[in-house]
């Protein structure tokens, strides 16, 4: 009898076992994540700022306020230079990306010699960090010690590049060095999926005597779809979270020229003490990328069934 | 694409390709010869630079006495390292349960959870950072290891999970009928099988950890900075020059270069999330 409530016991266990042990994964996504998000959106209704939520008597330090954090925020020219900047930056490194990586792509995918040592020299920015990448592109373009100096002292004196302490072109020094990060990257996305296309379409149109720009243009790029796709989600949401690179290269500046949403809400929640309104930026940061996330997504698993 | 390209076109693009790869690496070999390089030769011309015979080790002795590189290298190590084997040790079973007792809703909750790796880490670190001050886990590694092994942890069920898919459950089943028990099948059948997928899921995720800046510079500041916030501490460049600053970021990165070159295809397939495998 009692071996037969054992087995009994272990094969319940057993049934629930998989799930039993797919919990603390589950649970622990589900809390830091959507937890933590609620406690942000939360925060953002206050007029918290840094200081511990009850004082020494007891105390609650912050009010409900409603969604006057978010009117404060969209009245802030602060925060209207960072969204500007946001859709200079996330603009053109989505689209240079794209056909850099594209470009790349083809190139490769012409049966060159040498792909596979030609892969990894491509996709090696990708493994570095950015803020490696920035700090060394700082130097880089500082007119000071870097390139500016070094063209100058090798003799070319009128020579002059101060864009990265320019207010109208420090961005695009930021779109330069991300966009040096990233493309090759995005040519791997592009190689998988020039190499998942049918050769035998491939071979039947030039067959009937399609030009290698038709090829591309009729055939092969409208196949790429997929690929496009992801590579416009990928690169959005990396440009969204891009910190470390700014932080790195112009910390923001000169003045506000370089500021983005991610460095906004740092320097609005921790140097400026504006927790709340951090808080809000934060929040519509995340509403930014679930818009672009959700619907993919959806199509994703929409496709898979 | 398998199509006919004349012998000709093909040194032509094979030319132009590895122009564009090659200025694509410059950069980074650029900064390598020049951390070898003693301040005044690193400032002469190009063609000079690389066939002087200072070659010297100096820069990097500078850069150690000026920010302890050492102190910092020991907590990248522990930090993305501890992540990591933490991580694993909850991904493990969770990737194990998806892959070899799916459920109707398993490719759901995949999508789910690599859907949270895209989120903009600034959405939590308010409730984090509030944590981390009041319970005193502020600039400390350990803190810093459990935060990056939450930010990871997706995308190691996720690898670890399309790793074991690929390992054919009959194989499973068959040490199951001979015998052996759960934890016999577990140890000694699907361990072997899955030790590569593993490896290569430990390299992905040790150069995320080792790579991240945002959480390492919004909760660390002396005593538990890692790499990233070290190379940070260079970016005023006052009183440095570019030997010593090509020398601090070689330092910084010299695991990567290293570790890049054997997770090319890891790092594509976890960054994209799958979309390119």
């Amino acid at each position: 009898m009692a071996a037969h409530a054992e087995a009994d016991f272990r094969t319940r266990l057993q049934a629930w076992l998989p799930k039993l042990v797919l919990s603390p994964s589950l649970a622990l996504i589900f809390v830091f994540v959507y937890g933590f998000i609620l406690f942000t959106v939360y925060v953002s209704f206050t007029d918290s700022r840094i200081l511990p939520f009850v004082d020494k008597n007891g105390q609650q330090t912050f009010d409900l306020i409603g969604f006057s954090n978010y009117e404060k925020l969209f009245r802030l020219s602060h925060w209207e230079i960072a969204l500007g900047n946001m859709a200079v930056f996330a603009g053109l490194y989505i689209v240079i990306c794209t056909a850099i990586g594209l470009l790349l792509a083809i190139f490769l995918d012409q049966k060159i010699r040498g792909e596979g040592a030609l892969r990894p020299l491509y996709l090696y920015p990708m493994a570095l960090s950015f803020i490696v990448t920035g700090t060394a592109w700082k130097w880089f373009l500082d007119p000071g010690i870097g390139l500016e100096n070094i063209l100058q002292a090798w003799g070319w004196e009128s020579f002059s590049f101060d864009w990265i302490k320019n207010r109208d072109f420090a961005i695009y020094t930021i779109v330069l060095a991300a966009v040096w990060q990233t493309s090759g990257f995005v040519m791997a996305m592009f190689l998988a999926g020039l190499r998942g296309i049918d050769n035998e379409i491939l071979k039947a149109a030039q067959m009937d005597g399609a030009s290698n720009w038709n090829l591309y243009r009729r055939i092969i790029i409208p196949q790429l779809r997929p690929a496009f796709l992801s590579a416009f989600v990928i690169l959005a949401h990396l440009a969204i979270k891009t910190f470390d690179l700014v932080i790195a290269m112009t910390g923001g500046g000169p003045g506000r020229a370089t500021e983005l949403p991610a460095t906004f809400m740092y320097s609005y929640t921790f140097s400026r003490n504006q927790m709340g309104i951090g808080a809000a930026s934060a929040v519509i940061m995340l509403m930014t990328i679930a818009a672009i996330m959700i619907p993919y997504l959806y199509a994703e698993l929409k496709e898979k069934k | 694409m398998a199509r006919a390209i004349s012998t000709k076109r093909k040194s032509v693009n094979t030319a132009i390709a590895g122009t564009l790869g090659f200025l694509m690496f410059f950069p980074i070999l650029w900064i390598l010869i020049l951390s070898f390089k003693t301040e005044e030769d690193a400032i002469r011309a190009p063609l000079q630079i690389l066939f002087d015979s200072g070659w010297t080790l100096d820069s990097f002795a500078a850069v150690q006495a000026r920010s302890d590189y050492f102190k910092h290298f020991s907590n990248s190590v522990i930090i993305s390292v501890g992540s990591t084997l933490i991580g694993l040790m909850i991904a493990i079973p969770a990737a194990w349960s998806m892959a070899f007792v799916p459920s109707k809703n398993t490719k759901n909750v995949l999508m789910w959870m690599l859907s949270t790796k895209m989120l903009p880490p600034v959405g939590v670190l308010v409730p984090i950072y509030l944590i981390f001050r009041d319970t005193g886990l502020l600039d400390s590694r350990f803190g810093l290891t459990i935060v990056l092994t939450l930010m990871n942890l997706p995308i190691i069920v996720w690898m670890l999970y399309t790793y074991f898919k690929e390992i054919p459950g009959e194989i499973l089943e068959a040490a199951r009928m001979d015998g052996a028990s759960l934890r016999e099948e577990v140890l000694y059948v699907l361990t072997p099988m899955a030790i590569p997928g593993m490896a290569s899921t430990v390299l992905l995720n040790i150069i995320l950890a080792w790579n991240e800046a945002f959480w390492t510079l919004n909760l660390t500041a002396a005593k538990a900075a890692p790499l990233t916030a070290f190379i940070a501490s260079y970016s005023s460049p006052e009183g440095l020059f570019y030997a010593k600053l090509s020398a601090a970021s070689i330092m910084a990165i010299a695991p990567i270069l290293i570790m890049g070159w054997f997770s090319q295809k890891q790092l594509v397939r976890g960054l994209t999330f799958g979309a390119v495998k």
